[in-house]
C-alpha cells in the first residue's frame, strides 16, 4: 500500500471539511430552531418531529454539505494514513479560539493558549511522522 | 456524583470508540479501492461510486449513527467543555487503532504529536 506525504493540498482539504462540518451543525440547529421538543415522548411524536424538520430547506442543506463532506474526507484518506488524518483534523480545535481573538477580541488565558501551542505543535509533529514514512518507503 | 461521572466517562469511551470502528471501515474500504490519480472531478465520482459499492462503507455508516446517538446522549448529560476535552481520548484509540488493525506505522513522533494535540484539547476545552 503506498501511503504519500501530507501535501499543502490535503492539509487544505482538512481544514475545509472542517469549516464545513462547522456549516452541517448550523444548519442541523437551524432546521429544528422553530420546533418545539418538549413533546416528544413516544415514537409518533418523534416521527412527526422528523417530518417537520425534513420540511426545513436547512436541514436538506445541512444533509448535502454533510455529503460533500463524506466526498472530501475519503479522498484524503485515498492518500494518507488515518493515523495521520485524525490528528490534522484536530487543527479545527485552535481555528475557533484564533477566529475569536481576531475578530471578536475576545481574552484568551493562558492556560488555553499552553493548549493551543500544544495542539500545533502536535499537528506539525505528526505531519513530519507522515514525510518518514514517505523516506522508509524511498529506500 | 462520582458514580454519575463513571457513567459519562464511559459513554464518551462509547461514542469514541464507535467513532473509531466508523473510520477504521471506512479507510479499509478506501484502502481496498483503486484511488483516484488525478484532482479530476469524474475521477473522483468514479471513486466514491466504487467506494459506496462496498459494504463496509454501509457498516461504518452505521457505527457513525451509532456513534452520534451516544454522543447526543452524552451532551444531554454531560457540560460541553467536560465532553470535549474527554472526547479527546478519541486520538489515541485512533492511533492505537490504526496501527493494529490497517498496519499503519505509528512511529515515535506521531505518538508524540498526537499525545501533545490530547493535552492541547484537554486545556483549551477545560480552560
Amino acid at each position: 500500500m503506498k501511503t504519500k506525504r501530507l501535501t499543502l493540498k490535503i492539509l487544505f482539504l482538512l481544514i475545509f471539511s472542517d469549516v464545513l462540518e462547522t456549516a452541517v451543525h448550523l444548519c442541523f440547529k437551524r432546521s429544528v430552531i422553530p420546533l418545539n421538543s418538549t413533546q416528544i415522548n413516544d415514537f409518533q411524536s418523534g416521527f412527526i418531529f422528523l417530518y417537520q424538520a425534513a420540511s426545513s430547506p436547512y436541514l436538506w442543506l445541512g444533509l448535502i454539505v454533510a455529503a460533500t463532506i463524506f466526498i472530501i474526507w475519503s479522498s484524503v484518506l485515498s492518500k494518507i494514513d488515518l493515523s495521520v488524518a485524525v490528528p490534522i483534523a484536530s487543527s479545527s480545535y485552535i481555528f475557533v479560539p484564533i477566529a475569536s481573538i481576531i475578530f471578536l477580541h475576545e481574552k484568551v488565558s493562558f492556560l488555553r493558549w499552553v493548549g493551543i501551542l500544544f495542539i500545533i505543535a502536535g499537528v506539525i509533529f505528526v505531519s513530519l511522522s507522515s514525510k518518514d514514512g514517505e523516506r522508509e518507503l524511498a529506500k | 456524583m462520582r458514580q454519575g461521572l463513571f457513567l459519562i466517562l464511559s459513554l464518551i469511551a462509547l461514542t469514541s470508540a464507535l467513532d473509531t470502528i466508523n473510520q477504521l471501515f471506512l479507510k479499509s474500504a478506501i484502502n481496498s479501492v483503486e484511488p483516484p490519480h488525478s484532482a479530476n472531478i469524474i475521477k473522483i465520482i468514479g471513486f466514491i461510486f466504487r467506494l459506496i459499492c462496498k459494504p463496509r462503507v454501509w457498516l461504518s455508516g452505521i457505527f457513525a449513527l451509532m456513534s452520534l446517538s451516544v454522543w447526543l446522549l452524552v451532551l444531554s448529560k454531560a457540560d460541553l467543555n467536560f465532553a470535549f476535552s474527554a472526547d479527546s481520548m478519541h486520538y489515541l484509540f485512533i492511533a492505537f487503532a490504526s496501527s493494529i488493525f490497517l498496519k499503519e506505522k505509528v512511529g515515535m513522533k506521531r505518538w508524540l504529536g498526537t499525545i501533545s494535540i490530547v493535552i492541547g484539547i484537554v486545556l483549551v476545552s477545560l480552560t
